[in-house]
């Protein structure tokens, strides 16, 4: 599903942020990417969804070599991967269902079929009651899973979530983590970043570790949560 | 994926910014009515000065004076020619006629005229323009040629008068014309100003779309519908206030105006002025639009 050969991002004046990165990730895989902050883990799900570009190296998706993508043809790569993010980044003016809808709106599709499509996917992650209400009004878990239901409403073939726990309390993390391993098991290559050693160990996927923009390991479980035990 | 359905969008997102944000859509709407109020007194006032231009033409006489024994085919053949040519009315004023014209404009003093022996007055013909031929250089050209005939002793047609009044014309056109062009730019600045405030405010939303795939073109085109609307709304909130305007300056404007006016009222095609003042308010607010958004597209 994702290859990249010997990828390097660096920004004009500062040290390379990811350093000859090569990794293969298979379709409907769960990885997830830890590291200390400044790791580069960001940057590599960036990398992945095209927000920027590799200064060397080539990324493969599905296929497709992004590094050498027009710039016009991104936003129709980008309507087959689905982005999660720590502060949920919803719309407070749209109510729930509308901040669902938004993937939908975009592909041109009807309003009754928005409505349709995005009531189904907020039952799936158990909100449709709260279809009409303000992001605002809902607790931290359901407003990350009003999140994950816009990233999915498409049904991307790959969905990247950026420490989609990383304001929650343990409890909430365990619901968006099935809910993200339920998406895995229907078929979508799901990412994970995160700096959570307790879910690496609970979940046993396999686990990409970034150390200072080098890939160091490539383990699962136990062990890949030892290795975060001096993380920040 | 549905053209009409994204169309529906897009006039949705629209008529919900200017919803959610309605303070900062007012100052723009009323950016841009102010400066269409400016362009519609304009305009009235040019078209006002073409109708004063015509309506002094249609005084406006082209004086042939003939020679004395001028030979009748000649002068026949320089009739044709100045009727053919102007498409005026032509008279022919022989010398008693502009006798009795001339005491009677002097009055009492005019009597002593009807003591002469001798009529001084010549043979004349008189052709009253239309408007269609009252173009100074035209005439100009005219009355050069009529006086090279042999038995012509003089043209008059109120030259410098009417040179005058087209010169004036003119100016007042291009200084139109210049003030319009800074208005113009003013507005666009000022609308796109306005509108960068209402696009900052809804950068994350930006941000968002395109995020989930929306092309430069997706995430534009609300915001161009916004700049139509705009100036759909305040073309006819100008038209409104142009229409105040002009009744109050026919109803109390008299003595501020009055030279402009026409039997004291304005002649205004209200029709074209409509048509007009929204498709230049939609010019404007596109291109406001444009240029606010064109930075905000760079995320």
């Amino acid at each position: 599903m994702i290859q990249m050969f010997h990828v390097t991002k660096a920004y004009p004046g500062d040290p390379a942020v990811l350093t000859d990165i090569n990794l293969d990730i298979d379709k409907a895989e769960f990885v997830f990417l830890t590291g200390p902050s400044g790791a580069g883990k960001s940057t590599l799900l960036k990398l992945m969804f095209l927000a920027e570009r590799p200064s060397k190296g080539q990324i493969l998706i599905a296929g497709r070599n992004i590094a050498r993508v027009r710039e016009s043809s991104i936003p129709y790569l980008r309507r087959n991967i689905g982005v999660v993010f720590q502060d949920f980044k919803l719309l407070p003016t749209r109510t729930v269902a509308e901040n669902v809808g938004f993937t939908l709106d975009v592909l041109g599709v009807s309003r009754d079929e928005v409505r349709e499509r995005s009531l189904k996917m907020l039952r799936r992650v158990g909100l449709e009651h709260k279809a009409d209400v303000s992001p605002l009004k809902l607790s931290g878990g359901e407003q990350q899973r009003v999140s994950l239901a816009r990233a999915l409403v498409n049904d991307p073939a790959m969905l990247l979530a950026d420490e989609p726990t990383g304001n929650l309390d343990p409890a909430l993390t365990v619901e968006i983590m099935d809910l993200l391993c339920d998406v895995n098991a229907r078929g979508t290559t799901v990412i994970v970043a995160t700096h959570d050693a307790s879910l690496i160990e609970r979940y046993e996927k396999r686990t990409l570790r970034l150390e200072r923009g080098s890939l160091v390991a490539d383990t699962r479980g136990e062990k890949a949560a030892k290795l975060m035990a001096h993380d920040q | 994926m549905s053209t009409r359905a994204r169309l529906a969008y897009f006039v949705r997102t629209a008529i919900g910014s200017m919803v959610r944000s309605p303070f900062v859509h007012v100052i723009a709407i009323a950016a841009l009515a102010l400066s269409l109020v400016g362009f519609g007194l304009a305009r009235i006032a040019a078209a006002q000065l073409d109708a004063l231009v015509a309506s002094l033409g249609g005084e406006v006489e082209f004086t042939v004076y003939l020679g004395p024994d001028s030979p009748e085919d000649k002068v026949a053949e320089l009739e044709k020619a100045l009727v053919a040519r102007t498409s005026g009315t032509l008279t022919r004023i022989s010398p008693a006629v502009a006798l009795g014209r001339l005491a009677a404009q002097l009055g009492e003093q005019g009597r002593s005229l009807t003591e002469l022996g001798d009529n001084p007055l010549p043979w004349s013909l008189e052709l009253k323009l239309p408007p269609s031929s009252r173009d100074p250089v035209a005439l100009k050209t005219l009355a050069e040629r009529t006086r090279a005939l042999p038995f012509v002793t003089g043209v008059d047609y109120g030259e410098e008068a009417l040179e005058r009044l087209s010169v004036i014309a003119r100016a007042l056109r291009l200084a139109g014309l210049i003030v319009f062009a800074l208005v113009f730019l003013t507005t666009v600045i000022v609308v796109s100003a306005t509108l960068q405030l209402a696009i900052f405010a809804r950068r994350e939303e930006i941000e968002i779309q395109k995020l989930v795939g929306g092309t430069d073109r997706f995430v534009r085109m609300p915001f161009l519908i916004e700049g139509a609307l705009q100036g759909v709304i305040s073309g006819g909130v100008a038209l409104a206030g142009v229409y105040g305007v002009i009744r109050w300056l026919e109803r109390d404007g008299g003595d501020l105006v009055g030279f402009l006016m026409i039997d004291g009222r304005f002649v205004v095609a209200w029709g074209r002025l409509a048509l007009e003042q929204l498709g230049l308010g939609v010019a404007l607010g596109l291109t406001g639009s444009f240029i606010a958004v064109r930075r905000f597209l760079r995320v």
